[in-house]
């Protein structure tokens, strides 16, 4: 391919942008609202499970230890623990602090007990990464020497995992339908937009253009549309969210993640889909007038 | 350079538009090809362009035999020609110079190639200071020969102008023809389709009736001179 002719297609394909102002315009409104839609949901479903997950990692379990454990043992127990696939985090309780603890919390109530008679064993807190793995984890837990008991929390641990299940099993369907109607919408935008361009198509053909060179100007075309509404989007997005996160911390504290964080996954998602709903689209829908010749792409 | 050998096309709704249909027209000719709605011309010059296939028969244009052409080498076949519409096809988002320089692009001239060939053909069909116009703000006559423009600008061996003066005023449809018979001096062969008895008559080219799918008369003429 000459020089002339890659400048030739870059310069109509980003031209005939401009010049079919209108269509480009509709084909760049229904992509932002596709985008956003899709995008939101996306971020709702990644802000949900985060919020699941950081509620997963306080949902703390307490293994208390036998009274007859000497502290090198608790050690031993400690680093046990640590070595279990599930467990992300394991940290000491000593007896002392619990005691510490109760009496603040119990206050004249526990004068009663005699601190060298403290009552309460030593202890590790322990966070686990998957709170479905919930049972199988204390039961290796349970398995080491030198243990008393293992809090049990198993009902908050199996109703935050449903939880969890339902919020990617229903982002993923929400994420999809929207995704096809984002993809009919688009079909039919570049479809009417090829119908108005069927004549400019049949003359190309007749004066003895290659079907590639009547196709590379519409495809530059379709993903400088993609690209342009990538970027749109991106920035209507981050107001949007930003201002959805002030609303929401005025009713509930909540923190989500920052749209600073996520930009350019965001605006990176964006214009991979973007551009690749142009190629596509234009792809599919210039190649039925391509089949056609002359009078049969329109009636003269 | 143009050879049409026992030729027949029936539609798929079994209408028959051409049986048996023999002609043949040399380079450098300027040819008339006349005949009442349906006679078959159009399937005539549809089957010159490579817009349809023969049902039977052999047809050769440019030395290249359509029969057994294949689809990626048509888009070549149709750059030896240039082809004029009734309906002028240019490209209304385009100016008169775009129209023109587009043939150009599909050749892959270069710029350089272009800004100097289009001026110079504008100018042989009277339009070198309307190169920035669009479609719109011209006449139909100029409109036309924006599309005679562009269908010399590759310099083609053969003009197919399909009733070029159909949409146009009288006086226009005269000088366009007598454009047509200046090209053609230079050598090109010329097959135009037309409706209009008056410049038949008024130009003596050889001329080729259609009727009813076959070649009804033909004057056999090899050039003629103008009135």
């Amino acid at each position: 391919m000459r020089f002339s002719s890659i400048k030739y297609f870059i310069k109509e394909g980003f031209k005939n942008v401009w010049v079919n102002g209108m269509m480009s315009l509709a084909s760049i409104l229904v992509m932002i609202c596709c985008l956003i839609l899709t995008g939101g949901a996306v971020l709702l479903s990644i802000n949900i499970s985060n919020t699941l997950k950081s509620i997963e990692e306080q949902n703390t379990i307490t293994v208390y230890l036998k009274q007859e454990v000497t502290s090198s043992e608790a050690e031993n127990i400690g680093n046990k623990i640590k070595n279990i696939p599930n467990v992300l985090s394991c940290n000491f309780y000593p007896k002392e602090e619990a005691v510490k603890e109760y009496k603040e919390m119990l206050g004249a109530l526990f004068e009663v007990l005699q601190e060298d008679e403290n009552p309460l064993p030593d202890a590790f807190h322990v966070t686990m990464e998957d709170l479905s793995q919930y049972e199988n984890t204390v039961s290796d837990i349970n398995r080491i020497d030198g243990i008393e008991a293992v809090s049990d929390r198993s009902d908050t641990a199996e109703r935050l995992t449903d939880l969890n299940r339902l919020v990617a099993n229903a982002g993923i369907w929400v994420i999809i339908s929207l995704g096809a109607v984002s993809l009919f919408i688009i079909s039919n935008t570049i479809k009417v937009t090829m119908y108005s361009r069927r004549f400019e198509i049949s003359i190309m053909k007749s004066v003895g253009a290659t079907n590639w060179f009547i196709r590379i100007p519409f495809i530059i075309e379709g993903m400088t549309i993609g690209l342009i509404s990538a970027v749109l989007s991106t920035i209507i997005l981050k107001f949007a969210y930003d201002e959805l996160m002030v609303v929401i911390n005025n009713i509930v504290p909540f923190k989500g993640i920052p749209f600073d964080n996520l930009i350019w996954y965001v605006a990176g998602g964006f214009s991979i889909v973007g551009i690749l709903f142009g190629l596509v689209g234009g792809l599919i829908s210039i190649s039925r007038y391509l089949k056609k010749e002359g009078g049969d792409v329109v009636a003269w | 350079m143009i050879e049409f050998k026992n030729v027949s096309k029936v539609y798929d709704n079994n209408t028959v538009a051409l049986k048996d249909f023999n002609l043949s027209i040399s380079s450098g000719e300027f040819v008339f090809v006349v005949g009442a709605s349906g006679a078959g011309k159009s399937t005539f010059l549809k089957l010159i362009m490579c817009e349809e296939t023969p049902t039977s028969g052999i047809i050769i244009v440019n030395g290249q035999d359509l029969s057994s052409i294949r689809k990626k080498d048509i888009p070549y076949l149709r750059r030896t020609m240039g082809i004029v519409f009734q309906d002028f096809r240019i490209i209304d988002k385009m100016t008169v110079f775009e129209n023109v320089a587009f043939a150009m692009h599909i050749i892959g001239a270069s710029d350089r190639e272009i800004r100097k060939r289009v001026p110079y053909v504008l100018g042989l069909v009277g339009l070198e200071n309307k190169a920035r116009r669009l479609p719109s703000e011209l006449s139909g006559g100029e409109k036309q020969r924006v599309g005679l423009a562009r269908a010399l600008v590759n310099n083609p061996s053969m003009i197919i102008a399909d009733e070029p003066t159909g949409n146009i005023d009288s006086s226009m449809s005269f000088e366009i023809v007598e454009l047509l018979g200046e090209i053609n001096k230079c050598g090109t062969t010329i097959v135009m389709v037309t409706h209009d008895l008056s410049i038949v008559k008024h130009f003596h080219f050889r001329t080729v009736e259609i009727g009813e799918g076959r070649v009804k008369n033909d004057t056999g003429l090899i050039r003629g001179d103008q009135k």
